[in-house]
């Protein structure tokens, strides 16, 4: 299989290495780094070489030793000749080639390689740097990372998990019209923690998945401290409907907490489990936000009939200690109601 | 002996009498009576059918407003014709209504002046013997004998307490007395025996009116009629006594002291394991005023409700109670096609005498076809007890802003508690 003649392709090739030498006058690197990637361009094994010729193959006298079944078990060398490295195919079955996103792949037999380089063998990748190649700049620790660390720590998830199931066995409690016993809440408020610890749970086999760290008691203890936060806007919300009259702004405000507070969760979730762009982690988290609210949205106004004989109002009652706005008169409720016919009469003649 | 046999023979003759007095009344009157059917005009079929009788020489029919409803609400829909005792049909125009009182004037072409029923003068006494004649359920004209048993009690609009089977397909037919004169219209039943009618006083009044100048539409003839309604009704609601009375024991009710308003009460005191003791009282009007089969008005419903909790913490309390106001719905039936949605407003209200607070929400709605008329309702929760609440709710359909401001301001300030 080797190729004896010169191709078209091959004097192309080289014209590209001396335009390459030409541009780039520099001593060769002695030491290589190939990485094994897999096919999402994720870090496999990395392998610092040191010396001027490298075997790759399956078998066992290569430097480096590679388990895919369609490379040969003596496939390709890579030799270091007069300070550049160059591929050689040792006439192997399933070839050589060089990956390159904006071209079709070509066959790398012979090629100088370049820093990022990658070369395709079998089913394999294997990524070339030079020891100078750039790496990114530092993350600096977000300051995210003393509350996260606070919440992973057993004794807050403890407390967090067990806030939550009191919160959920409270409501359970305050559901029921009737007489309900000990036992009869901790089954469903037990439930409710255990269908809530889904989410996190589901982020971290993602992220194990993904060849990240599965991080499990943070991502639960992030969850939870958010899901209690969410209760805590729900009864601020309550106490802002309760207290408010139509005329209120506040309702409309409060109304965009929980939608924060989640947006702040999945870009936690996202932060711990996955490495990612900070971009990239504002679109995942904003996009989690909109499908979950968004979604939530248009599937009440697809179930909202076209005409509601009910009237729609407010009937958020708290005991009196949660009062803390002084009361209207009759004339000013008078007055305000007035001014719904007012709106009435304008659907009446818009419809 | 001798007196049991006079006195079961002097019943026989008298059903004797009755019958020939019915044959006669049916033979001579019979021309003047009609069917009234709607047909509905894409499917060709009849959709509603009633009766009717001709009360002038130049074709005027008399019937009820809810025989014709679907035609004077969708004039396009259908095709309004008659049926007289030879099978004879034609096709009818709609002259006047009365919505109020259930009746309509339609009109039929006459090529010569025909015979017609004559309208009382007077008003029939208790017990007298009338004819009610009609067509029940498709099944051809009939007369049915009946008594005459003085205007339904504690009713806003008049009605006749006729004893007797009406049946419907005869609404709308005339009850004549001995005379064969129109005392009243078949109008409702509530099943055994018990019929009501419309007085023929209204029949005149409705007749003398169109007379004088026939309605440009319909439509505003029915909206003039809704509104002139409604304002007698609420301001003799307003200017009636409003007695307070005590609900529960703690709260503070007003009961309208009038007739047609009439009110029921129910508790769960012997429910040992409820959590919270209830009693509610609500009084409504008992009538209401027909404009489609899917559009009624004119109704009033007043409740009120107290409760307690009985060892019950006072969130929980309060959940619940928030649970109970949570679905208050209009009082009466309309659709999409009647009214609007309604439009609501909440506030913390505290009466002038500061003896309740209360959460307060009102809600309208807007009709369609008759404007400055809406439906509103009140609901209002008291939030100043810890393990007491009164519940205070109202609504009235078909009413003017005016009259339901004033109605609201009224019932706001009347409650309270003890």
């Amino acid at each position: 299989m080797e190729v004896t003649s010169i191709t078209p392709q091959q004097v192309k090739a080289d014209d590209e290495c001396f335009h390459h030498d030409n541009e780039q006058l520099h001593e060769g690197h002695m030491e290589i780094i190939i990485e094994e990637i897999s096919r999402g361009q994720k870090l496999l094994h990395r392998h610092k070489m040191n010396q001027p010729a490298i075997n790759i193959g399956r078998g066992y006298s290569n430097d480096i030793i590679l388990a895919d079944p369609h490379i040969c078990s003596e496939h390709v060398k890579i030799q270091l000749i007069n300070g550049f490295w160059q591929i050689q195919d040792q006439a192997s079955i399933n070839g050589t080639f060089l990956e390159n996103p904006k071209e079709k792949k070509k066959p790398a037999d012979k090629h100088i390689l370049e820093d990022g380089d990658i070369i395709s063998i079998g089913k394999s990748q294997l990524r070339i740097h030079f020891v100078d190649h750039p790496v990114a700049d530092t993350v600096k620790f977000s300051p995210f990372e003393s509350f996260i660390n606070l919440m992973r720590h057993p004794i807050a998830l403890l407390v967090s998990v067990a806030l939550f199931t009191l919160v959920s066995g409270t409501i359970f409690y305050l559901d029921k019209a009737i007489e309900v016993n000990f036992t009869q809440l901790l089954v469903p408020a037990i439930g409710m923690s255990l269908l809530f610890s889904l989410w996190p749970a589901g982020i971290s086999l993602v992220s194990h998945l993904t060849k990240h760290d599965a991080r499990v008691l943070t991502q639960l203890g992030i969850c939870f401290a958010f899901f209690n936060l969410m209760w805590f806007s729900d009864l601020l919300e309550n106490i802002v409907a309760f207290n408010s009259s139509s005329n209120s702004i506040f309702t409309v405000l409060i109304a965009i907490v929980p939608i924060a507070l989640a947006f702040c969760m999945f870009w936690l979730n996202c932060y711990i489990g996955f490495h990612m762009s900070a971009k990239r982690r504002m679109v995942v988290s904003m996009g989690i936000t909109a499908f979950l609210f968004g979604g939530s949205y248009l599937i009440q106004y697809s179930n909202k009939p076209d005409f509601n004989a009910r009237p729609q109002y407010n009937n958020v009652l708290m005991t009196p200690s949660f009062l803390l706005t002084p009361s209207s008169s009759v004339d000013k409720f008078i007055e305000d109601s007035n001014k719904l016919f007012e709106k009435a009469n304008k659907a009446a003649i818009k419809e | 002996m001798k007196y049991i046999f006079a006195f079961i023979s002097l019943i026989f003759s008298q059903c004797i009498i009755a019958t020939e007095q019915a044959e006669e009344i049916f033979a001579q009157l019979t021309p003047s009576l009609y069917q009234i059917k709607l047909i509905d005009k894409a499917s060709g079929e009849k959709s509603s059918i009633g009766s009717g009788f001709q009360i002038t020489s130049n074709g005027l029919i008399a019937t009820n407003y809810h025989v014709i409803s679907s035609f004077a609400r969708h004039p396009d829909k259908y095709r309004m014709e008659y049926l007289d005792h030879q099978g004879n049909t034609n096709t009818l125009s709609l002259e006047s209504v009365d919505v109020i009182n259930d009746l309509a004037l339609v009109k039929r072409d006459v090529a010569e002046p025909m015979t017609f029923f004559k309208i009382s003068e007077n008003t029939p006494h208790k017990g007298e013997q009338l004819f009610s004649l009609g067509n029940p359920h498709d099944l051809g004209m009939i007369v049915v004998p009946g008594t005459y048993n003085g205007l339904k009690k504690e009713s806003f609009s008049d009605r006749i307490h006729f004893t007797g089977s009406i049946n419907s397909g005869m609404s709308g037919g005339p009850v004549v007395n001995k005379q064969a004169e129109v005392v009243g219209i078949n109008v409702a039943t509530s099943g055994n025996q018990i019929g009501f009618l419309v007085p023929h006083d209204k029949l005149v009044t409705l007749f003398n009116s169109y007379k004088q100048s026939p309605p440009t539409t319909i439509k505003a003839q029915m909206a003039n009629q809704l509104m002139a309604s409604q304002d007698e009704l609420i301001s003799t609601l307003l200017n009636s006594h409003w007695e307070s009375k005590s609900l529960g024991g703690k709260g503070a009710i007003p009961i309208i002291d009038v007739p047609f308003i009439r009110c029921w009460g129910e508790s769960n005191a012997d429910k040992q394991d409820a959590l919270i003791l209830t009693a509610v009282a609500n009084c409504s009007l008992e009538e209401n005023t027909y404009i489609s089969s899917h559009f009624f008005t004119g109704s009033i419903e007043v409740e009120f409700r107290y409760m307690q909790a009985k060892e019950l913490g006072g969130n929980k309390f309060y959940h619940l109670y928030r649970q109970q106001i949570a679905r208050a719905g209009a009082g009466n039936r309309a659709g999409k096609d009647d009214v609007t949605e309604y439009q609501c407003h909440h506030d913390i209200v505290m009466p002038d005498n500061k003896a309740i607070n209360n959460k307060s929400i009102f809600c309208t709605r807007a009709y369609k076809d008759f404007p400055d008329l809406y439906d509103v309702l009140y609901l209002a929760a008291s939030i100043d007890k810890k393990q007491q609440a009164l519940v205070s709710h109202f609504t009235i359909s078909g009413v003017s802003q005016e009259n339901s401001m004033a109605f609201t301001e009224k019932f706001m300030e009347a409650v309270s508690w003890k």
